[in-house]
């Protein structure tokens, strides 16, 4: 694709199961929806409505997860980290370390009946994320990316005063004021 | 410890909780107002509640006033002590600060003293320490000793001229009648929503209003939207005279220096080392003209979007790159001589809004059961192609340059070592087409973005801006 590798990390397999339940869960809850609203909609929309929810539900919960974790992977290097993702749209996305602000692991519901947990990666433009990991995994990759965000930065973070990669891991930024 | 603020924050501080108290004041006054026959005693009662309320407030500015301590720390950290019951204590280290605002309220004015609010980089609404009064010795003051901490203060830079560029009265009358935009429009449909709600709640007296309010025949209609229109205009041209008068901004060794504002004077200092990409925007009247505005992204600035994201308000086109290298070498780059996407991306940038204005056009007429929403239908293609020809791209020497247009056109100039991560993309269509979009960001309110670039020169441009 480029000059830079491609990443190679995949996120855990059990991924496409967190992925599966929302997927279907979602179009479930849709279906219900049009069934309520069956009266507001117009006669061949109704049909047409519900059709493509089962559709959705049906083709959409084998594939859909399952493409996105085929394409999904990502690398955490020295200096930047990588990530490439989407089955239609297909992003690939390098994040300076020197831009890190901090880092965070999330953990939802599904995520927890699972034990995968969400590391998510704040700059000042905005927050990316690395969705998915083993608990473990997403720790160590935390404090990882934390460790890296600390000790690089380039002539421009250097010269931002006073702001040498304010970094937690973990934890909310500017807890370490005062 | 500290010094105690200028004695016109007593005045300030009684504005605070009178403001914080007006509302509760107000119900009073209404209720003792209205609540038994207005009379004179009644009215009585009421300038009694008022006096009370002032004098109230005035105590407790002086309370506060009196139990405020500052210090600058000889210039290692910023303190600042407040109450007596419960007592705040914040204390900033001056490595960490990010940015002192100076602003002079109308209180402020009234007494010839400034407030101060010093910023860290943790940004939330507002200074983490704000001085509500001090006078001009002490600003200055922290000025001297925020340069003397400044990590790369260089000494021998003293000598060198401080340039500074003003706006003339002419370009500020320039810039306040091209200044028209379409959220000025919002209180105007606001008032039209709220007239059909009055039609829809109560439909015989509603539409009695609104019938009487209602213009007869099309010249009226055409003479109420021209109105409209005028009256937002007079408005935006009104707030640009207002927020940009008096502008002038100054480079200070690494500090940019921005005053603003006719009635309420504004000063912003911004660390060059924090302006990571200068936008040139050219909204389609100022294009027209050959004009445009410089704005800046800032990083860790909690009140940029309103003071320090404007680095001038109106430039002529050729002008902006000699600007930037007088005031801002570090973003200077020019404007013209970016490449563009490849033809056959042209009709990538017209068929969605086509689509999107056919289908809006299409929904109206419907709806509506006339054939007028239809003149909306082809308005998506002028704006693709005006899109197509604005699209253009650049990296050299490390510089990157990419414009794009939604509304207005945006020329994105920045050094690609400040952004914060870039991305590539590509939808399946465009893969079949071999075309892909990049997108840098450089801070919450600067995405430099183009779309339907041949794939390579996407890759190409993707690799080139690189992980160093």
């Amino acid at each position: 694709m480029s000059a830079i590798p491609e990443p190679a990390q995949r996120l855990a397999p059990h991924a496409r199961w967190a992925w599966r339940a929302t997927w279907s869960i979602g179009c479930c809850v849709a279906l219900v929806a049009i069934a309520l609203a069956r009266d507001a909609l117009p006669a061949p929309w109704e049909t047409i409505a519900l059709a493509l929810a089962l559709v959705a539900l049906v083709v959409g919960t084998p594939l859909v997860p399952e493409l996105r974790w085929r394409r999904w992977r990502w690398e955490v290097r020295e200096h930047e980290i990588d990530l490439q993702r989407g089955i239609l749209v297909v992003r690939r996305t390098l994040i300076p370390m020197a831009r890190v602000q901090h880092v965070e692991t999330e953990r939802g519901v599904i995520g927890q009946a699972l034990g995968l947990s969400t590391v998510e990666i704040h700059t000042a433009a905005g927050s990316h994320e690395i969705p998915l990991l083993r608990d473990g995994d997403a720790g160590a990759i935390r404090s990882r990316i934390a460790e890296l965000a600390r000790t690089d930065t380039d002539e421009i973070a250097r010269t931002d005063a006073g702001e040498p990669a304010r970094m937690d891991a973990g934890e909310p930024a500017g807890t370490d004021d005062g | 410890m500290g010094s105690r603020l200028h004695p016109a924050a007593i005045a300030v501080y009684a504005v605070d909780a009178l403001r914080q108290g007006a509302f509760p004041l107000l119900v009073i006054l209404a209720v003792s107002v209205f609540g038994g026959e207005f009379d004179a005693q009644a009215a009585l009662r009421a300038a009694g509640f008022a006096l009370m309320g002032t004098v109230v407030a005035a105590l407790a500015g002086a309370f506060r006033w009196a139990t405020t301590r500052y210090s600058f720390g000889g210039g290692e950290t910023v303190r600042l002590r407040t109450g007596a019951l419960s007592v705040k204590e914040v204390e900033i280290p001056f490595a960490r600060v990010q940015a002192v605002d100076v602003e002079q309220g109308p209180i402020q004015r009234l007494f010839g003293v400034y407030k101060v609010e010093v910023q860290t980089g943790g940004g939330g609404q507002g200074g983490e320490v704000v001085l509500g009064a001090v006078d001009e010795r002490e600003v200055a003051h922290l000025n001297e000793l925020l340069r003397r901490g400044a990590p790369d203060a260089l000494e021998a830079a003293d000598s060198l001229p401080a340039p500074e560029r003003r706006l003339t009265a002419r370009r500020l009358a320039l810039a306040a009648a091209t200044s028209g935009q379409l959220g000025v429009l919002l209180p105007v449909a606001a008032g039209a929503a709220q007239l059909g709600q009055q039609l829809f709640e109560d439909p015989i007296e509603g539409e009695r209003t609104l019938i009487g309010a209602l213009p007869e025949g099309v010249l009226a209609w055409v003479l109420v939207a021209a109105a409209v229109l005028a009256l937002a205009w007079l408005l935006a041209a009104l707030g640009t005279v207002v927020g940009f008068g008096g502008f002038a901004v100054r480079r200070e060794r690494d500090e940019l220096r921005i005053r603003r504002g006719l009635l309420q004077r504004r000063q912003a200092t911004l660390r060059v080392a924090r302006v990571r990409a200068v936008r040139v925007v050219e909204s389609l009247p100022r294009q027209a003209l050959g004009l445009a505005a410089l704005r800046v992204e800032v990083i860790g600035h909690a009140k940029e979007q309103a003071d320090a994201q404007t680095l001038f308000p109106l430039l002529r086109r050729d002008e902006i790159e000699p600007f930037l290298r007088e005031l801002l070498p570090e973003m200077a780059d020019a404007l013209d001589g970016l490449a563009p996407p490849p033809k056959r991306a042209l009709r990538r940038y017209v068929l969605p809004p086509l689509a999107a204005t056919a289908l809006l056009g299409a929904a109206a007429a419907l709806a509506l059961s006339s054939p007028w929403p239809l003149l909306v239908a082809p308005l998506g293609a002028p704006y693709g192609v005006l899109g197509y020809r604005a699209a253009g791209w650049r990296l050299r020497d490390g510089r990157i340059a990419i414009r794009s247009r939604r509304l207005a056109c945006s020329t994105v100039l920045a050094p690609a070592a400040g952004r914060e991560s870039h991305e590539l993309a590509q939808t399946a269509l465009q893969r079949r087409a071999r075309l892909a979009d990049v997108a840098v960001a450089f801070g919450k309110g600067t995405i430099a973005r183009i779309r339907h670039l041949d794939a390579d020169d996407a890759r190409g441009l993707w690799a080139a801006i690189g992980p160093r």
